[in-house]
């Protein structure tokens, strides 16, 4: 640390990276998000109406399939960060990348878990080799080993550009995902939202509760985007710092910081 | 199709929906939480490798 006094630093200060390019833009949208989820919560339980053949587990629905499309709006932004950042080699793709395919593994996993959960009273079984939730499960395996190869490729560097590969090639997925209900024989209901949906498929108050609620997703998304961004920025960030600090003073390269 | 819509049900499977709206907060609130920590470790060490930081120290009035 010592040896970094009196040079210019490449770096900004700790406020400006780790703490995010947008701390209000943040904390607003936190506050903003879970105003809108609460009032989402009320349209759920209290002004959607019951579904006559499922009951009351039918309102899984309207997690379940927003937590679903904004898994492919994440893996979505993956692929273009990704040509992104192999077109221009900036740190920015790659961080946005690397963020959203963590962000879109959590909601990925979400869709999966509530798909079971509701698969069992629906269908009385958990699991089902079924068209779209194989191939939904092959998309979750596909960004966890997105994730993991960026743990265990030792350089950095090469890291980033075998995953954003991954990332491109991944996305091929997702549109074998949605059209998976028309290509094959599949028991899971058709799609309602996107180019297949049908527009009478769902009661007007039933698609309105949906597209609030897919609005909602959306804007926790873009939070949980920001900080997962401005976490990797920092973690780059103090990398450096140790980088330099190693190169400057060999013989205390991982001194306290406190000492 | 509004005659297949109740507004009453029985709730027989109210522990699967249950179940998916608090695993779905549990999984949400939990990975919010990690990425908020992290963060705020990663500020404090960024913090503490500031150059010029120990001058800052060592002039504080004890």
């Amino acid at each position: 640390m010592a040896a970094t006094k009196g040079t210019s630093s490449p770096f900004p200060a700790a406020g400006g990276t780790a703490g995010g390019r947008f701390p209000g833009l943040s904390g607003g949208l936190v506050i903003l998000t879970a105003a809108l989820m609460l009032v989402n919560l009320y349209l759920i339980f209290m002004v959607a109406p019951t579904d006559a053949v499922l009951g009351h587990v039918q309102r899984i629905f309207y997690f379940h399939v927003p937590i679903a499309v904004v898994s492919f709006l994440a893996f979505f932004v993956v692929f273009v960060a990704s040509i992104g950042y192999l077109v221009t080699r900036r740190q920015r793709w790659d961080s946005v990348a690397h963020a959203a395919a963590e962000v879109g593994v959590v909601f990925v996993t979400l869709a999966l878990l509530t798909g079971v959960i509701w698969a069992r009273p629906v269908w009385g079984v958990w699991w089902t080799w079924e068209p779209r939730l194989t191939t939904t499960l092959i998309l979750w395996l596909i960004y966890v080993a997105y994730l993991m190869l960026r743990a265990y490729v030792p350089n950095r560097r090469q890291g980033a550009v075998y995953a954003a590969a991954v990332g491109i090639i991944g996305f091929v997925d997702v549109p074998i995902v949605y059209y998976s209900v028309q290509w094959w024989r599949s028991i899971h209901p058709s799609a309602v939202v996107g180019p297949l949906a049908d527009a009478g498929a769902l009661e007007p108050i039933m698609r309105g509760t949906l597209f609030f609620s897919l609005a909602v997703f959306l804007l926790l998304f873009l939070y949980l985007l920001l900080e997962r961004t401005a976490l990797r920025n920092g973690e780059d960030q103090l990398a450096a710092r140790r980088f330099a600090a190693r190169r400057n003073n060999p013989r205390s390269p991982e001194e306290p910081a406190d000492a | 199709m509004p005659f297949i819509l109740l507004q009453s049900q029985s709730p027989a499977n109210l522990p699967f929906l249950f179940a998916a709206f608090a695993i779905t907060w549990l999984v949400f609130f939990g990975y919010a939480f990690l990425i908020s920590r992290r963060r705020q470790e990663l500020e404090r060490e960024i913090r503490e490798m500031q150059p010029g930081q120990e001058d800052k120290r060592d002039d504080t009035p004890s």
